[in-house]
């Protein structure tokens, strides 16, 4: 028994012990690193980049480009969500699944959409004149053109966690609420408040997703902290200095998981779902649904689906796509490679350190908890930054110089997603059954595999999914830790972007929005074939 | 279940498979590894030539737009210690004499490069020059005004109608230590304050200068040759202008690709073979062929039709082994300038 329990406990301490090799470890090394100065230590980088009033300016830009693009992702994607949860609007499947497409893009792919749209020589100029598009374009590359694109990107994530509070909110309350009043009141005096917590907690990870977001800000040329870190690190390779320009994002990073954090244990105490016995009414739209469905679809055609378009209209062609393909298979390759081996490194760590943080098994289980969250919510040029300037010694070579610096980052940034994702299913259980198999006398790692990772699968498959698509997309890591020769197909178009043909590189961007379709594809072919055979 | 199990189960010997099939296949095959600051779209393309032609397979890191061809060089200079790469192609030499001065790289003088005039070259062999661009001015048809010499810039009749690229990265840096060392320091920093007086627009790169004023929004811009080539190409109105080609000034910048071997590469001979391929007469030919409109720096290789043959124009006398010196003393200057 003794024995058992240590194999368990030396399971979820080394979990934990590689989460801090890959996490904690090189965040420390590289603060470490930004208190040396030209061979001594002191707080230089600090003076020199937070002394300048661009480093402000810059501060000022992120949480500008943040607070707007929550704002409007806010505006779009709670009501839609309403509409969707609370009413019968006509089409409402295919407007979730228009809203949502834009979690599988990566943001600087839905840049480049708009830009054949609103460039310089983008559609908008063809059909009117240059002036028109030059002035288009300026909007484009600057705060409100940044506010389009990582609103629209982002708005998935509203859209879904919204979605998921407003349903979780409990119908025979509003059914009581009906009694007295009319649906207006009802969702503004019980639903909405109700649904407020998931809702605020959505708004915070937009805010510091958009915060940390690197890739479309920098195709649209706006100083950001993050573009400002990755060139102070790429231009200069001052890691003190990119580091020194984080801190102020790490600190806003830290308020928004404390506020985060606050209101989930908050939300915890209104939804009381009660499940299929009670059947939730929806608000009547009367002859106004077909008016409202039609508005909602064409806020999804203009926003969604008029990027995507401008880019198969620009890179859909035999020339651009075969030119794109010829370029690019190594690339695909790779890409899929390292994010099937994160998703997996992601999905096993993940469910034991989701099991020890779910289960209690440390007494500090909430670090754990804070450091996946703040992991997930820096940007990633800071995690890039950090890996190189911890693995980037002859000691480590052999990991610095291969894509398992790479797969490492990428582990180390989305492992939130395997813990906070798997934690939630082995909640949907109780211990009691794990329990029951002890006592009779089996090990953990059996009662790991054949009683909790057959209960949790469609977690565990969720988590791998979701990292899998995130690593697909990220832009910041691909483009610091790819290895020569091995880049993923993210940095293969950014570093393409310098002089490449538009046309190669829109056909390379839609390339970049069909890869996630992939395992999306497979998985859903191989749960209906087990389906149907079942 | 057994179903589901079986499914997974081959999934996962697939997956493994083809993971040892590409481990199996890179450790097979002769690399070498190359960091490449010359632009993507046109350096790729002769790298696959060279995996073609011999079968070495090439690992290259190619500098986004973001890191302004500085991102590889400062790479290198990280891994001092930990050497991963055999060669650097950088898209002018300043920053390949940087590396020298460092200690990163090592001499190397390629048999094909014989032919390129030495002062393309450096002395020891720490790089050598190919395929160049000249630093001119692209100028919109409808301006009203031509300069004719880099001082045009603090021209008052030119006030807040030129644009110049970031001076901190990209070409524009050797550009600003090329000035610093032809006029020294004192007229250098008063030319950075005048275009600052003047109302100079500061543009991200050299592209977008180009861009700005082929749309007509500025009158000129000083840019690589190959932007002003590409611009032409697609027909916009511009056309160029050879700066400081009079009498008593001091010429254009000619900026040569250079490449370097690195010291401890993992694979110095296949890094020495790249080298030879790099510098020779046909991949010359290629790049000036290619949308980079490069300028071929062996005798007899024919330039681009737009650009006129090099030793025709009137080119700045610069020892490009003190340019990096001058580079890395004028960067706290040019930081500040910018704001940085």
């Amino acid at each position: 028994m003794g024995r058992l329990l240590n194999v368990k406990r030396f399971t979820l301490g080394a979990s934990a012990g590689l989460l801090a090799l890959i996490g904690l470890l090189p965040l420390s090394v590289m603060v470490a690193y930004s208190f040396i100065a030209d061979g001594s230590i002191g707080v230089r980088h600090y003076v020199d980049t937070l002394g300048r009033t661009r480093a402000w300016t810059l501060f000022l830009n992120s949480i500008a480009l943040a607070t707007f693009s929550t704002i409007v992702a806010l505006a779009i994607g709670v009501p839609v969500a309403v509409l969707i949860a609370k009413t019968k609007m006509p089409f409402r499947r295919l407007i979730t699944v228009c809203f949502s497409v834009p979690i599988l893009i990566p943001p600087y792919v839905l840049a480049t959409g708009w830009f054949e749209i609103l460039g310089r020589d983008g559609l908008v100029s063809r059909f009117t004149s240059p002036s028109v598009g030059e002035m288009t374009s300026s909007w484009l590359f600057s705060l409100p053109g940044a506010v389009l694109v990582l609103s629209t990107a982002f708005l998935p994530v509203i859209l879904l966690l919204s979605l998921a509070s407003l349903r979780g909110v409990n119908p025979t309350l509003e059914d009581a609420a009906r009694l007295f009043c009319g649906w207006p009141l009802v969702l503004k005096r019980i639903t909405i408040p109700l649904a407020l917590p998931g809702i605020w907690l959505s708004l915070v990870l937009v805010f510091l997703l958009a915060m940390g977001e690197f890739g479309a800000p920098s195709y649209l040329r706006l100083s950001v902290f993050p573009v400002e870190s990755f060139t102070q690190f790429s231009a200069f390779y001052n890691a003190g200095a990119a580091t020194a320009a984080s801190i102020p994002m790490l600190l806003v990073v830290a308020i928004g998981l404390l506020a985060g954090s606050r209101l989930l244990r908050e939300g915890t105490h209104y939804f009381r779902w009660a499940g299929s016995q009670v059947t939730p009414h929806h608000i009547s739209l009367g002859r106004f649904a077909p008016l409202t469905s039609a508005l909602v679809l064409i806020a999804a055609l203009v926003l969604i689906v008029a990027p995507c378009a401008a880019l198969i209209w620009r890179g859909f062609s035999g020339t651009a796509m075969n030119s794109a393909l010829l370029q690019a298979t190594d690339s695909i390759a790779w890409s899929l490679l390292y994010a099937g081996i994160a998703a997996s490194g992601v999905a096993l760590l993940g469910f034991f350190l989701a099991y020890a943080s779910q289960r209690r098994s440390f007494a500090k289980w909430l670090w754990i908890d804070g450091l996946t969250l703040f992991l997930f919510a820096i940007p990633g040029t800071v995690i890039g930054i950090a890996a190189i300037v911890t693995w980037n010694h002859p000691l480590t070579g052999w990991l610095y110089a291969s894509p398992a610096i790479l797969i490492l980052g990428f582990a180390a940034q989305y492992i939130a997603i395997g813990t906070h994702g798997i934690a939630a299913g082995l909640a949907q259980f109780s211990p009691s059954l794990e329990e029951a198999a002890e006592i009779a006398g089996a090990g953990w790692f059996r009662r790991v595999a054949t009683i909790l990772t057959p209960l949790s699968k469609t977690a565990i498959t969720a988590a791998w999914l979701l990292t899998f698509i995130f690593c697909l997309r990220d832009s910041s890591l691909s483009l610091l830790l790819s290895p020569p020769g091995r880049e993923t197909l993210t940095a293969r178009t950014m570093t393409l972007m310098a002089n490449g043909s538009p046309d190669v590189i829109a056909a390379l961007c839609l390339i970049s929005m069909l890869l996630p379709v992939i395992p999306l594809a497979i998985f859903g072919i191989a749960v209906r074939i087990v389906r149907k055979r079942a | 279940m057994m179903n589901a199990r079986r499914i997974v189960s081959r999934l996962s010997w697939f997956a493994f498979a083809a993971v040892a099939l590409i481990g199996c296949r890179t450790a097979r095959q002769e690399t070498v590894t190359i960091y490449v600051s010359e632009d993507r779209v046109f350096s790729e393309p002769i790298l696959k030539d060279f995996e073609r032609d011999t079968g070495i397979r090439v690992l290259a890191v190619y500098d986004t737009e973001e890191a302004k061809s500085t991102g590889v060089m400062n790479r290198l200079l990280s891994e001092k210690n930990n050497p991963q790469a055999d060669l650097y192609w950088a898209n002018e030499p300043v920053r390949a004499d940087v590396l020298r001065q460092q200690g990163v790289s090592t001499p190397f003088k390629p048999a094909n490069a014989q032919q390129i005039p030495e002062k393309f070259k450096d002395p020891a062999g720490y790089w050598t020059g190919f395929s160049a661009r000249a630093r001119l001015f692209v100028v919109n048809k409808n301006a009203k005004f031509r300069p004719t010499s880099v001082l045009s810039y603090s021209d008052e009749k030119t006030r807040g109608r030129s644009v110049i690229a970031n001076p901190l990265f990209g070409t524009t840096t050797a550009q600003m230590a090329a000035l610093f060392s032809v006029w020294g320091d004192d007229k250098g920093k008063q030319f950075l304050a005048a275009l600052k007086a003047n109302r100079v627009k500061l543009s991200t790169g050299n592209g977008e200068s180009a861009d700005l004023v082929a749309t007509g929004e500025f009158d000129f811009a000083l840019v690589d040759s190959d932007d002003a080539v590409d611009r032409m190409r697609r027909g916009k109105p511009i056309e160029i202008v050879y700066p400081d080609q009079g009498e008593g000034e001091p010429g254009l910048l000619i900026l040569p690709n250079a490449v370097s071997l690195i010291q401890g590469g993992p694979n110095p001979a296949n890094g020495r073979r790249l080298m030879e391929y790099l510098v020779s007469p046909e991949t010359e030919r290629k790049l000036a062929l290619a949308g980079c409109a490069q300028i071929p720096l062996h005798p007899g290789v024919a330039p681009p039709a737009e650009i006129k043959p090099i030793d025709q124009l009137k080119t700045m006398e610069v020892n490009y082994g003190d340019l990096g010196a001058k580079l890395q003393a004028i960067q706290p200057v040019l930081k500040q300038w910018v704001g940085y």
